[in-house]
């Protein structure tokens, strides 16, 4: 009997020329693998010209920042598991967060110590990996008040914590900062940063720097008005707010502001000129995304969400700046640059998918580069430093657009694509969910390659006019969801954003919703939704190990060093999220009182697993 | 949105608004059928109520109390059945944000489904109105200061229509599943 069954093939985008990229790759890679016997400088089996722009936080056998560093990269120096081994990882040991719902984000291991942040009621432990059987250092269970489950759009959902002297930093869904002492586990400040009475909770995972903890909040469906926070590390006090929708002042826009496109227009206060009449205060443009910071630069990364409500009609213009990625200073907030892969966004494409740093050779020429794979279908090869598109590919099927115009940066936009209140505009690939979404991608400077969860779904759209009500859905549209060409729902792929080129692929019957870790012993992990953790070969996509976790898996992949100093890999299992909790609609079991018919997005998945809430932590 | 005072005034409990609608002849407007505003008073929000809110430790169970019911009133919609009515529950539905949280058709999304037949905090007339009037803990908004009693009793009755026989307790994944893989 078969099930649905994963397949690796090669790429059907980029004919020949991908094929010679790929042998100049082996080559080059085979070129400096033989370096790697005669010393261990990491830098010696890089592909040339390629650099993470952040060295790892911590220790290479740590993982202190949500993504393992400032860059995003999600890359582990760790390299005891190879292509040759890999087939003996086994399940060393397991560990229930005693939470259901959907386990994004990933948990963190400084000193020795693991730390897990669960869904709401976002729960945390301290697991003591020095003793046997892992016992709790602590636990804490902060105030959380339960409202905050009825206003988050898209499950209860946390994308982890981050690490910094002594204290870890997350979000609670109530929309509070808190910090903890991780020595002792008390709490050292809970401050509150988003407002749940206008549709604000928060999600998303922080980042750190230079003792500024960086936080934004979720709402971009609840009519939200999107910023970004930094708060004081040490005493949980805002340092400086900045929105991303609204007058200059308000946004931050001042002398240093240049975006790449649209310098002639010197205009002001564009974050509200470009929507019509007040609308920009119901925007959304919230930050609920990954965050990314280059130290040589000393700017903060990040996208926003979708422009509220989805209906067009309702906001006419570019709608700046919501489905943008901006670059801001990470001690003033003062915006920089800011780049819209899709000007006033009528599909539901937030810009929020994390913005890799990495210098890469592009044309000849290394540049300080930013990767970002956006919900459009695009993936953006982009300068860092002056937001200018150096590459537009699509990275899955996609026909709402056909191009991506590299002169003014704006997509070119297909005919009858273009969703329009009172239309049902049918068969738009990507769908809403995006080519990807929240699920983050991994970069490898042994191969020069990234490393990216993809969904491959289409929609049926409709918009419709919506009245706003504080703290309830501004939506204003409904966009049924089916599989895109082909019939797979995903696929793993492996990008060359030196060249927009697919390398190879591994087709999935579910949309790939976990994220990607990449390992310099040439191997990359993913989890899928039916609940299948997954070891392959970095280099051509071989699948070399799985194992049936409990749930199926929306987290990401670390890996560390145990205090036996050997490499472990540890990853969430637990169904949820959006894809788990709206799409799937009927895994869940444990909700007497909701019975709800299965989604035509996914009917299939409830065979295939079911709730959990789970760490699993793979050794050899 | 709500005031905070006239929050912890509406999680009171079911008994003060049940009594309130029976002190307003609530009983009387379901002989009637007819479109009857029952104003409903909210208990003041006093220091002593203060007192009392603070002390009152919300859980589902005490919203509705313990499965069993206070007796002595039974709130009937006067809507019941009024396919008038429920055409214009439907599209307050969506006007109220309804849809936007519980699904098309009350099918489920951030919300749970009302098309199951299943009820988290009661499925009978009064129940539902409370729900939609005083809120209910994990996010469901209390619409009684925003929506009229009247238009709450239509809302009611639009989600009572919704309760067909989509009230699965098996599902069986041989065969149909399988079939609609396509790979």
């Amino acid at each position: 009997m078969s099930g649905p069954a994963a397949s690796t093939s090669t790429s059907r985008v980029g004919g020949w020329r991908r094929e010679v990229a790929f042998v100049l790759l082996v080559v080059a890679v085979s070129a400096c693998s033989r370096e790697r016997g005669a010393g261990t400088d990491s830098a010696a089996v890089t592909v040339a010209g390629t650099r993470i722009a952040a060295p790892h936080a911590g220790a290479a056998g740590e993982w202190r920042l949500p993504a393992g560093d400032y860059a995003s990269s999600r890359y582990s120096e760790l390299d005891q598991v190879t292509p040759a081994n890999a087939k003996n990882l086994h399940a060393a040991w397991t560990f229930s967060t005693g939470v259901l719902r959907g386990h994004e984000g990933q948990p963190l291991v400084v000193d020795n110590t693991m730390y897990l942040v669960t869904p709401y009621p976002n729960v945390s432990y301290a697991l003591d990996l020095t003793k046997e059987g892992q016992p709790l250092r602590w636990k804490v269970r902060p105030e959380n008040s339960q409202v905050a489950v009825g206003i988050a759009c898209c499950d209860v959902v946390n994308r982890g914590a981050a690490f910094d002297n002594g204290k870890i930093f997350y979000n609670l869904l109530d929309g509070h900062t808190v910090a903890i002492d991780v020595a002792s586990g008390n709490l050292l400040w809970r401050t509150k940063m988003a407002d749940m009475s206008r549709g604000e909770t928060m999600t998303m995972a922080p980042i750190v720097a230079k003792g500024k903890v960086i936080v934004g909040s979720s709402g971009g469906e609840m009519g939200v008005r999107g910023w970004i926070a930094a708060l004081d590390e040490n005493t949980g006090k805002e340092v400086w707010r900045a929105y991303n929708i609204g007058p200059d002042a308000d946004i931050k826009v001042g002398t240093r502001f240049k975006p790449f496109y649209g310098v002639a227009d010197t205009s002001k206060n564009q974050g509200a000129t470009s929507w019509s009449g007040d609308t920009w205060k119901t925007g959304g443009a919230a930050v609920w995304g990954w965050l990314s910071y280059d130290p040589e630069l000393n700017l903060i990364y990040h996208g926003t969400s979708n422009p509220g409500p989805w209906n067009g009609r309702q906001r006419p213009g570019d709608n700046k700046w919501s489905a943008a990625i901006i670059a801001r200073d990470l001690d003033s907030g003062e915006m920089v640059w800011a780049f819209q892969p899709t000007p006033h966004d009528v599909w539901d494409y937030d810009a929020v998918n994390e913005n890799i740093l990495v210098d890469l050779p592009v044309n000849g020429k290394t540049r300080k580069a930013l990767v970002h794979f956006d919900r459009n279908g695009f993936a953006y090869t982009m300068d860092r430093g002056t937001g200018e598109v150096l590459l537009a590919k699509p990275y899955v099927p996609m026909n709402w657009s056909t191009g991506v115009d590299l002169k003014t940066g704006r997509p070119v936009i297909a005919a009858g694509k273009a969703t329009d209140q009172g239309a049902k505009v049918t068969n738009i690939c990507p769908s809403l969910e995006g080519g990807k979404n929240q699920q983050p991608a991994a970069f490898s400077p042994v191969t020069g390659l990234f490393y990216v969860p993809t969904n491959n779904l289409c929609m049926d759209f409709e918009a419709r006019d919506v009245t706003y009500v504080a703290g309830t859905p501004y939506i204003g549209g409904s966009a049924p969801e089916v599989a895109g060409p082909g019939g797979y729902r995903g696929e793993f792929i492996a990008w060359d954003a030196t060249t927009g080129r697919k390398v190879w692929g591994i087709k999935e019957p579910f949309p790939v919703w976990g994220g990607a870790l990449a390992t310099k012993g040439g191997v990359v992990f993913y989890g899928t939704l039916d609940g299948w953790f997954k070891a392959v070969d970095a280099h051509n996509g071989t699948l070399l190990w799985k194992f049936k976790v409990g749930s199926g898996v929306v987290g990401n992949p670390i890996a560390y060093t145990g205090p036996d100093g050997k490499e472990y890999v540890a990853v969430y299992s637990g169904i949820g999220g959006d894809m788990g909790l709206l799409i799937a609609g009927d895994v869940a079991a444990n909700l007497p009182y909701d019975v709800r018919t299965r989604g035509s997005t996914l009917p299939d998945l409830a065979r295939w697993t079911s709730w959990g809430g789970m760490l699993f932590v793979f050794s050899l | 949105m709500i005031p905070r005072t006239l929050r912890f005034g509406l999680l009171l409990g079911t008994a003060g608004i049940v009594g309130a609608l029976a002190d307003q002849g609530i009983t009387r407007i379901s002989r009637a059928q007819e479109a009857t505003r029952p104003s409903v008073q909210l208990p003041a929000t006093s220091s002593g109520a203060q007192d009392f809110a603070e002390r009152f430790v919300v859980h589902p169970e005490h919203l509705r109390p313990g499965g069993m019911p206070p007796r002595g009133v039974v709130l009937r919609n006067p809507y019941a059945g009024n396919a008038s009515a429920i055409a214009t529950g439907a599209k307050l539905f969506i006007s109220y944000n309804c849809a936007d949280c519980h699904g098309a058709d009350g099918s489920g999304a951030m919300g749970p489904s009302l098309a199951d037949g299943r009820w988290h905090f009661g499925g009978e007339p009064g129940e539902i109105f409370e729900s939609i009037y005083q809120g209910r803990p994990e996010g469901m908004p209390a619409w009684g200061a925003l929506i009229s009693p009247d238009q709450i009793w239509m809302l009611a009755a639009y989600v009572k229509s919704l309760e067909t026989n989509a009230n699965p307790t098996t599902e069986n994944f041989t065969g149909e599943a399988e079939a609609r893989m396509g790979h």
